[in-house]
C-alpha cells in the first residue's frame, strides 16, 4: 500500500475517485456511517413517538383521529384516582426493584468475579432468568405464588413456619413485594454481568496495593472499589430502570394490575385505556407521562457515560 | 332474498356440516351450481378472518369444516387466525386504528362501538340471522345495534356462557337436595359448606372472565346498577350497598387467596378438590371429563342463583362478529358470516363447541347438544336476562373503560379483601366512574 | 475480606452463590416439573417438588401436536437477522461516532440513547402506522427492522464503549500507511473489536429470541408465529391452560440461548468489560 500511494498521486484523479477521496473524510464518513442506524431509528422510533405525543393532546379514540385537546388529557389523569394508584406504584416497583438488584447483582459479581471449581458453569447458569423468555417464566412463578398450589407455601408449612399458605399476590401489599421478587428474580443476572464486567476492568495492581496498605474488605470496596464502579452503576441502573417502567408483560399476566389497582403501573394503565378501551389520546398521555423520569435517568446515564 | 334453489342447497350443506364433512365434500362440488349467494361476493375476492382460538378443538375443527365448504362453493379462499381470547382486543384495535389488517373480526364486548365508524353495515345480515336464528335475545341487540346510528353494526354470535359448578356430595352433605335456586339459600348453604371444612371460590382479583361474571350477575341481581341509561353514574345506591354486604358475608365462605384470582385460578381449585363449589364456564366440566373421573363423578353444573330482584341477572363475555369498511371485500365478507352463522352450518359448530358458547338467538335453544347431558343444560340458558357491561348505560368506551379498568370488581375486592365498609368501597367506584363518564 | 474468612472459600463463595442459585432456580425447577408431570398430579399431589408418574406427553404433544418446530425455526430466523442487521449497523454508527468524531457526533449518540425511552406497550400503535406505509405487515421478515429498534440503542452505547478503548494511534499507523477510513474500519479496528461484537451479539439474540408484543401484533398468519406467541396462542384456551406444553415449550425454546451463553460468556464479559475500560 505504500508504493501504490505515490503512484495515485501522480495520475489525474477520476471523478469516481475524487469523491472516494471526498468520502474518506470524517466529516462525510461520519455521517455516512451512522446513517443506517439514525435512518432505521428515525423511521421506526423518533416518528411514532412524535405521533405519540400528539396523540396525547387530542381525543384521538381509536380509529377516529379526534382533535387537538391541549392538556386536557393530562389535567384528566391528575384526577382520576387509577391513574395516581399507577403513580405510586410505577415509582416504587421501579426504586424498589432497581435498588435490590443492584445491591444482589454487586454481591453476585464479587463472588462470581473469583476463580473457584465450576466458576464457568456458575457463570452462565446464572443468566437462566435473563435468558428465559419473560411470557412463559413468569407462568412458572404464578404457580409459585398461587394461593393453593404454591410450593413455597407447601414447604413452609411441612416445616412449621407457617400455618396457612402465605397469599402471595391476594392482597395489594403482598402483590407489591412479590411482584418486586419477580422482576428481581429476572434482572439480577443484567446487573451481576454488567459488574463482573466492570470489576474486570479494574486494574489488578490497584486492588494489590490496597491489599499491601492493610485495606480490610470493606474498606478497599468501600474506597477502591465502589468510585471506580459508579459511573458504570449509573449507566447499569438507568439502562434497567428503562426496562423496568417500560415493562408491561410480567405485570399483565401475574396480576393484570390487581387486587384493586394494587400493583396497577402506567403501562399496563396506558394499554388498558388505549387498546381494550379505545381511548387513544388518554392511552398516550398516560405513557408520555413517564418521559420526564424517563429524561431525567437519560441524563444522568448520558453524564455517566461522558464520565467514563 | 330466498331463492327455492338455495334452501334446497342448505338443506344439503346442514347435513355436511353435522356430519362426517369429509365425505360429503365431493358432492358440494356438484351443488356448487346451485349455489346462490345472498350476497353477490366480489370478484377475485379473498378473506381473512380474526377469531379467538376455541375453547375446545372440536370448535376449530367444525368451524374449518364449514369454512373449507365454503371456499369449495364460492371459490373464495378464507385464512382464519386463531388467537387465545384476550389477545383478539388489541390486534382488531390495531386493525381499526392503520385501516388495514383481517377482513372480518370475532370481538369481544364493546368491541364495535369503539370504532364504529369503521365498521360495515350490517342490517341486513344481522336481520337475516335474527330471523333465521329464532329471534335474537335482547341483549344480542344491545352489542350489535348502533342505536346512534340507527344500524347494525356488528353479527352476535353468542356469549361463553357461565353457571354455578359444584360438588353434589358436599352439598348434599351440608343438608340441601339441589344448588339453591336464589342468593339467600346460597349463603346458607355456603356457610354450612364452610362449617364442614369445603369452602367455596370466586375470583375477586382481575380475572377479565371469572371476576366480572359473578360481581357483575351480584350487583344486578340486587338492583343494582353502574349508570342510568342517560351515562350519568349511579352505582352509589342501597341496592348496592345490599349486594356489597351480601358479598362480604359470602367471602367469609369462600377459600383464602381468592384475591389474587385470574381466570385459570378457580378451574385448578375445583379440579384439585379445594373448593366446593364456584361459577364458570362448561371448561371445568370438560376437562374433569377428560382427567379428573373423581371429581367428574361428583361435579354437577346448575343455573346461577338469582338475586331479590328475582330473575336471572347473568353477565357472560359477549362475543360478535364485525366486519372493517377498509376490507375491499365487503360482500364476500358478509356471505361468508351469512353462511357460517346460518343455523344450517352453525349447528354443527355449535354442537361442536359442547356448550362452551351459548348463541346470541334463540332458535338454538331447542339443539340436541343442551339436553344431551343435564350438566350441559344450565348453559343453555346463560342468554336468559343477559345485561350488557355498563348496564343501565349503553355499550362504548366509557362502559369499555369500567370494565377494563375492573371498576365492579375493585368494588367487590375492597369491600371482601381491604375490609372497606360498603360506603366508602361504593364512593371509590363512584370517583372512579366519574373520571369515566365525566 | 478479612484473612480469616478468605481462607474459607465455602463461605465466602459457595454459601452466597448456594442463597442464589436455589432462588434462580427454582422456577425453571417447577418449569421442569410440570413439564413431565400428568395433569392430575399438578394438582393433587402429596409433594408438589417431586414427579410420582413421570409422563414424556407434554413433550410429545408439544413436538408433535403443534407448530412447535416450525415456531422454533421462524424465532431463529428472525433472532439471527435481526441481531446480524442490529450489530452491524450499531457498529458502523458507533465507529462514525467514537472514531471520526464529526461535528454533531455528540448529539448523535445522544439521540440514539433517547430512541430507548419509549415503551414498546405504546409504541406498537403508532408504529403501526408506519408498517402499514411500508406494507410491512405480516412480513415475518419485517420484525428484523422492528427489533432494532430496541437493540440499536444498546449495542451503539455497548459497541461506542469498546472502540473507545482502542488506541488511537491504530487510525494514525493506518493513514500513514495510506489506508483510507474506511479500509482501518474493516481491516484493523473490526478485527480487534471482536469481544464488543460478540457481546452485543449475545445481548441482541437474547432480546429478539424472547420478544413477545411485535410478533403477536404485526403478524397475522399462523405460518409467521414466533415462539412465544405460538405457544400463548395455541396452549391457552379460554381458561383452560396446558400447563405442561406451555413449559415444555418454554424450556425448550430456553435451550438453544444457554448452549450460546455456556460457551460465549467470557467472551461477553470480556466484551462488556472493554466496552467499560477508561
Amino acid at each position: 500500500m505504500a508504493e501504490a500511494a505515490p503512484a495515485l498521486a501522480a495520475r489525474t484523479p477520476t471523478l469516481f475517485e475524487r469523491l472516494r477521496r471526498a468520502a474518506d473524510t470524517p466529516a462525510v464518513l461520519g455521517p455516512l456511517l451512522a446513517a443506517p442506524a439514525v435512518g432505521l431509528l428515525a423511521a421506526l422510533v423518533a416518528y411514532p413517538l412524535v405521533f405519540g405525543v400528539w396523540l396525547g393532546l387530542t381525543s384521538a379514540t381509536l380509529g377516529n383521529a379526534g382533535h387537538f385537546v391541549g392538556l386536557a388529557n393530562f389535567t384528566a389523569l391528575f384526577a382520576d384516582p387509577t391513574y395516581r394508584a399507577a403513580t405510586f406504584y410505577s415509582i416504587l416497583y421501579t426504586v424498589g426493584s432497581e435498588a435490590l438488584k443492584l445491591s444482589i447483582g454487586l454481591a453476585l459479581a464479587m463472588v462470581l468475579n473469583q476463580r473457584f471449581r465450576g466458576y464457568r458453569a456458575a457463570r452462565s447458569l446464572m443468566l437462566l432468568p435473563w435468558v428465559a423468555p419473560t411470557v412463559l417464566a413468569v407462568l412458572a412463578w404464578q404457580w409459585l405464588l398461587d394461593p393453593q398450589f404454591s410450593g413455597i407455601s407447601w414447604l413452609f408449612e411441612r416445616l412449621g413456619l407457617i400455618h396457612h399458605a402465605i397469599n402471595f399476590l391476594g392482597t395489594e401489599w403482598n402483590a407489591r413485594v412479590s411482584l418486586i421478587v419477580v422482576n428481581v428474580w429476572r434482572g439480577v443476572p443484567y446487573f451481576a454481568i454488567g459488574f463482573m464486567a466492570g470489576l474486570q476492568s479494574i486494574p489488578a495492581e490497584l486492588l494489590e496495593a490496597a491489599a499491601i496498605d492493610g485495606a480490610g474488605g470493606w474498606a478497599s470496596f468501600r474506597h477502591i472499589i465502589w468510585p471506580l464502579l459508579a459511573p458504570l452503576t449509573t449507566i447499569l441502573v438507568c439502562f434497567s430502570s428503562i426496562w423496568t417502567i417500560t415493562d408491561f408483560q410480567l405485570i399483565w399476566t401475574m396480576t393484570q394490575g390487581g387486587p384493586v389497582n394494587g400493583t396497577q403501573v402506567f403501562t399496563t394503565l396506558a394499554y388498558q385505556r388505549a387498546i381494550p378501551s379505545g381511548n387513544l389520546g388518554q392511552g398516550a398521555a398516560i405513557a408520555i407521562s413517564t418521559l420526564p423520569f424517563m429524561i431525567v435517568l437519560a441524563y444522568f446515564a448520558l453524564r455517566a457515560m461522558r464520565e467514563k | 332474498m330466498r331463492s327455492l334453489d338455495r334452501r334446497e342447497f342448505l338443506v344439503g350443506t346442514g347435513a355436511v356440516a353435522a356430519t362426517a364433512a369429509g365425505v360429503l365434500l365431493d358432492t358440494a362440488g356438484a351443488q356448487a351450481a346451485a349455489y346462490t349467494p345472498m350476497f353477490t361476493p366480489e370478484s377475485g375476492a379473498k378473506l381473512q378472518l380474526l377469531r379467538w382460538s376455541g375453547f375446545v378443538k372440536s370448535d376449530e375443527a367444525a368451524w374449518n369444516a364449514n369454512t373449507q365448504l365454503f371456499t369449495k362453493l364460492t371459490g373464495i379462499p378464507v385464512e382464519v387466525q386463531y388467537l387465545s381470547w384476550t389477545d383478539v382486543s388489541p390486534k382488531a384495535a390495531l386493525s381499526a386504528q392503520v385501516n388495514s389488517g383481517p377482513d372480518i373480526v370475532m370481538g369481544w364486548y364493546d368491541a364495535p362501538f369503539i370504532y364504529p365508524d369503521k365498521l360495515v353495515d350490517v342490517s341486513d345480515l344481522a336481520n337475516y340471522l335474527g330471523h333465521d336464528g329464532g329471534g335474537w335475545y335482547p341483549v344480542s341487540r344491545e352489542y350489535g345495534y348502533d342505536t346512534k346510528e340507527r344500524r347494525w353494526i356488528a353479527v352476535p354470535i353468542g356469549v361463553a356462557g357461565a353457571a354455578a359448578v359444584y360438588r353434589k356430595s358436599w352439598v348434599e352433605q351440608a343438608g340441601f337436595h339441589e344448588f339453591p335456586k336464589n342468593l339467600g339459600g346460597l349463603l346458607k348453604l355456603s356457610k354450612a359448606l364452610k362449617k364442614n371444612g369445603h369452602p367455596c371460590g370466586l375470583a375477586l382479583g382481575h380475572a377479565v372472565g371469572d371476576a366480572n361474571t359473578w360481581a357483575h350477575s351480584l350487583l344486578w341481581g340486587f338492583g343494582g346498577k353502574q349508570v342510568n341509561p342517560d351515562g350519568s353514574v349511579a352505582i352509589n345506591s342501597p341496592q348496592t350497598v345490599h349486594a356489597l354486604e351480601y358479598a362480604k358475608e359470602l367471602y367469609e365462605t369462600m377459600i383464602p387467596g381468592v384475591s389474587s384470582w385470574l381466570d385459570p385460578s378457580n378451574n385448578k381449585a375445583f379440579l384439585a378438590g379445594d373448593i366446593s363449589w364456584t361459577i364458570n364456564g362448561i371448561s371445568i366440566w370438560v376437562v374433569a371429563k377428560e382427567s379428573f373421573p373423581q371429581i367428574f363423578a361428583d361435579t354437577i353444573n346448575a343455573p346461577i342463583p338469582m338475586g331479590p330482584v328475582n330473575r336471572p341477572t347473568p353477565f357472560n363475555l359477549f362475543t360478535q362478529a364485525f366486519i372493517f369498511k377498509y376490507s375491499s371485500y365487503p360482500k364476500a365478507a358478509k356471505e361468508y358470516l351469512r353462511f357460517m352463522l346460518e343455523r344450517k352450518q352453525a349447528d354443527a359448530w355449535v354442537t361442536a363447541m359442547n356448550g362452551y358458547v351459548t348463541p346470541a338467538a334463540r332458535g338454538y335453544r331447542s339443539l340436541p347438544v343442551w339436553t344431551s347431558n343435564p350438566n350441559v343444560t344450565p348453559y343453555r340458558d346463560a342468554m336468559v336476562g343477559e345485561l350488557s357491561d355498563g348496564f343501565a348505560g349503553a355499550p362504548g368506551k366509557e362502559a369499555a373503560t369500567a370494565l377494563n379498568d375492573f371498576i365492579v370488581v375493585d368494588m367487590f375486592a375492597d369491600a371482601c379483601v381491604n375490609d372497606m365498609p360498603p360506603k366508602q368501597a361504593i364512593q371509590r367506584a363512584e370517583n372512579r366512574l366519574k373520571a369515566i363518564y365525566g | 475480606m478479612s484473612a480469616s474468612s478468605a481462607s474459607k472459600p465455602w463461605l465466602r463463595i459457595y454459601v452466597p452463590l448456594t442463597c442464589y442459585f436455589v432462588f434462580m432456580f427454582v422456577p425453571f425447577y417447577w418449569m421442569l416439573l410440570t413439564t413431565f408431570k400428568a395433569d392430575h398430579e399438578l394438582l393433587t399431589t402429596p409433594n408438589p417438588w417431586w414427579i410420582f408418574h413421570p409422563t414424556f406427553k407434554h413433550v410429545v404433544d408439544l413436538v408433535a401436536g403443534t407448530q412447535y418446530l416450525h415456531w422454533f425455526a421462524n424465532t431463529l430466523l428472525v433472532s439471527v437477522g435481526a441481531t446480524a442487521l442490529s450489530v452491524a449497523v450499531s457498529f458502523l454508527a458507533a465507529y462514525a461516532i467514537v472514531r471520526l468524531r464529526f461535528p454533531g457526533s455528540k448529539t448523535l449518540s445522544a439521540a440514539i440513547f433517547f430512541a430507548y425511552l419509549v415503551p414498546p406497550a405504546i409504541l406498537f400503535l403508532p408504529l403501526a402506522n408506519v408498517l402499514i406505509a411500508l406494507h410491512w405487515f405480516d412480513k415475518l421478515w419485517a420484525l428484523i427492522p422492528i427489533y432494532t429498534t430496541f437493540l440499536v440503542p444498546f449495542c451503539t452505547w455497548l459497541l461506542s464503549g469498546f472502540l473507545r478503548t482502542l488506541p488511537r494511534e491504530l487510525e494514525e499507523a493506518g493513514r500513514v500507511d495510506g489506508a483510507s477510513h474506511f479500509q482501518i474500519m474493516t481491516r484493523i479496528v473490526l478485527p480487534l473489536a471482536k469481544p464488543g461484537l460478540i457481546s452485543s451479539t449475545i445481548f441482541c439474540f437474547t432480546l429478539s429470541w424472547n420478544e413477545y408484543l411485535y410478533a403477536l401484533v404485526y403478524m397475522f398468519s399462523s405460518a409467521n408465529k414466533t415462539i412465544t406467541v405460538g405457544l400463548t396462542t395455541e396452549l391457552i384456551r379460554g381458561d383452560v391452560f396446558q400447563w405442561g406444553q406451555l413449559m415444555a415449550g418454554a424450556l425448550l425454546g430456553t435451550l438453544p440461548v444457554i448452549i450460546i451463553y455456556f460457551f460465549f460468556v467470557e467472551h461477553y464479559v470480556s466484551g462488556m468489560a472493554g466496552a467499560l475500560k477508561d
